[in-house]
């Protein structure tokens, strides 16, 4: 992926004049998030269609005058006085209230030529809009799945046929999910503020859940596979770090983000030139992501402010140990396994275990590690994991068990997993055969 | 150098369904080709015409009617103005137009010889 598909977002808040003619990288995309979220303050949620509908016809516009007319200096300020100007039309000719109206017209002027790259208080009003936008997205009257989708259609500036790509669903579902939960919003009167107190504490937890539940599907997705999964890495991101940047940012917030950009910086060294699977240990750091792993500790410092450790702090000081280390080889394992015990307490699960055992194998050794490994040979929720048999084959291998190690990658090869990982499984599967 | 007007015909319907991402993944081709021609220094002229069907006038009582365009959804969304040595030469620099691959047309009339330094 390249560099700034992750960080791109940061790239448009800062005061650089663009050059014309050139346009920063998902800019359509992440300023239709905002104008929508700006246009939904204005209108009120129930309006939010018109928001999206206008907005799209400002991008549109766009294209259809810029290839004669170039790029204007400031294309954000054009799009959204554009799509101000529509919204104005569809209020007046819909007779919406009139103070939307009246409210809309005195933005429209004050704003007329706005916003301009650098103007920090409109900047703020804007990333205040986004913020509020999200945590409506993550409204509990709405559905997990639907809080997902709503939030990279809205705020993140994805189709329902690039949501459904992202997430290898059909694009008629995702389409038919946004509408309910538009209309869910719509019924239930939700406003465009932020809750207060509790509330609030637990709409921020289901922002990071969403958040973070955007990433993996993203980090799941393999090199050659569709880009815009991958996309979904840079927009969870964008939006961890608006959450951990915004008034509302709490440690937590900024462990999510730290773990997530350790986790980005390496996406590019996992798979190698040829298209195959890299583990971490083999990776080339040379390739990882440098400002990214700056950005991870950035945020890693600010999560240790809070009493309160979370699970995802935890991963995040994993990923950090990882990034620390210059060499596969130098990696502090000791630690590692610390963390993880740390983290089977917060948050038990069986594929943390099984992480731990490949860290137990670092430390004590491959008979350490099978030992550690027999209690999960029988997990139900482990049955169709690859990596399940794929761990423990590597475990024999290491102690010379070859014939033992072969069965489990056949075992593991029988089991749903990628091509690479297939390719990979089956190289280990020739080294156990081999003489 | 002759002069040749290049008139970019398009369906507008085509782009509705367009994502922010595709829609400016779209725009920089347009934008790419564009800058191609002013590198080229073949770029003389460029301008993007009003989404209205326009008007047209006939006969003596100039009787105006709304735009041409009754049979076919494609309007005529602009044009370029550009110097070419032939036509097979400015149908050449159209080649890789995006506007083909959006699934419009593009109309070329060489500006008439006679009157094109006048």
């Amino acid at each position: 992926m390249p560099e700034n598909a992750v960080v791109g977002s940061a790239e448009q808040q800062t005061p650089v004049e663009q050059k014309p003619d050139e346009m920063v990288d998902h800019l359509f995309r992440s300023r239709a998030g905002q104008i929508v979220a700006h246009l939904t303050r204005l209108l009120g949620p129930e309006h939010l269609d018109l928001a999206e509908e206008v907005t799209q016809e400002a991008l549109l516009k766009a294209l259809q005058n810029w290839p004669y007319t170039g790029i204007p200096h400031n294309p954000a300020g054009w799009l959204f006085r554009v799509a101000r100007n529509a919204a104005l039309d569809a209020v007046r000719h819909r007779t919406l209230t009139t103070e939307k109206s009246a409210e809309l017209a005195a933005q429209h002027f004050r704003n007329a030529d706005k916003p301009r790259a650098g103007d920090a208080e409109l900047e703020e009003q804007l990333r205040d809009d986004e913020l509020r936008m999200v945590l409506m997205c993550c409204h509990p009257i709405l559905p997990q799945d639907a809080r997902v989708a709503l939030s990279l259609k809205t705020v993140g500036g994805f189709s329902a046929r690039e949501i459904a790509r992202a997430f290898l669903a059909d694009e008629a579902t995702i389409a038919q999910r946004l509408v309910r939960a538009k209309r869910q919003i719509r019924e239930s009167g939700i406003r465009f503020e932020l809750p207060a107190g509790e509330d609030l504490a637990a709409r921020i937890d289901y922002a990071f859940e969403v958040v973070y539940l955007m990433f993996n599907e993203g980090y799941a997705a393999q090199s050659g596979a569709d880009l815009v999964r991958q996309d979904l890495c840079g927009e969870a991101l964008r939006l961890g770090r608006l959450l951990a940047n915004s008034s509302v940012g709490t440690p937590q917030a900024h462990a999510l983000v730290a773990l997530m950009a350790f986790q980005a910086a390496r996406l590019a060294a996992r798979v190698d030139t040829a298209g195959e699977l890299v583990l971490l240990e083999d990776q080339d750091r040379s390739q990882w992501d440098r400002g990214l792993i700056a950005l991870g500790f950035h945020h890693f410092l600010q999560c240790a402010e809070g009493t309160e450790i979370s699970s995802y702090h935890v991963q995040a000081a994993i990923a950090a140990t990882h990034a620390r280390a210059e060499h596969g080889s130098a990696t502090d394992w000791k630690l590692i396994l610390e963390l993880y015990d740390q983290l089977l307490e917060l948050s038990p699960s069986p594929v943390v275990e099984l992480n731990r055992v490949v860290v137990v194998a670092k430390v004590s050794g491959p008979e350490a590690a099978l030992a550690a490994l027999e209690p999960l040979a029988s997990n139900r929720s482990l049955r169709n994991y690859y990596l399940l048999p794929a761990v423990r084959g590597q475990l024999l291998l290491e102690i010379g068990d070859k014939s033992g190690a072969s069965q489990c990658f056949r075992q593991a090869l029988d089991r749903p997993c990628s091509e690479p990982e297939r390719r990979f499984l089956q190289r280990k599967l020739t080294q156990c055969e081999s003489h | 150098m002759a002069k040749y007007m290049c008139l970019l015909y398009g369906n507008p319907a085509n782009w509705m369904n367009l994502s922010p991402e595709e829609a400016q993944k779209a725009l920089q081709k347009y934008m790419a080709w564009g800058n191609k021609l002013r590198t080229q220094k073949i770029y003389l002229a460029s301008h993007k015409l009003a989404d209205d069907a326009g008007k047209v006038m006939r006969g003596k009582q100039a009787r105006v009617t709304d735009g041409p365009y009754s049979e076919t959804k494609e309007v005529l969304g602009g044009y370029y103005l550009i110097e070419a040595a032939s036509y097979d030469e400015a149908v050449d620099r159209c080649r890789d137009c995006p506007q083909l691959e959006y699934g419009g047309t593009i109309e070329i009339r060489q500006v008439d010889p006679m009157t094109a330094d006048a």
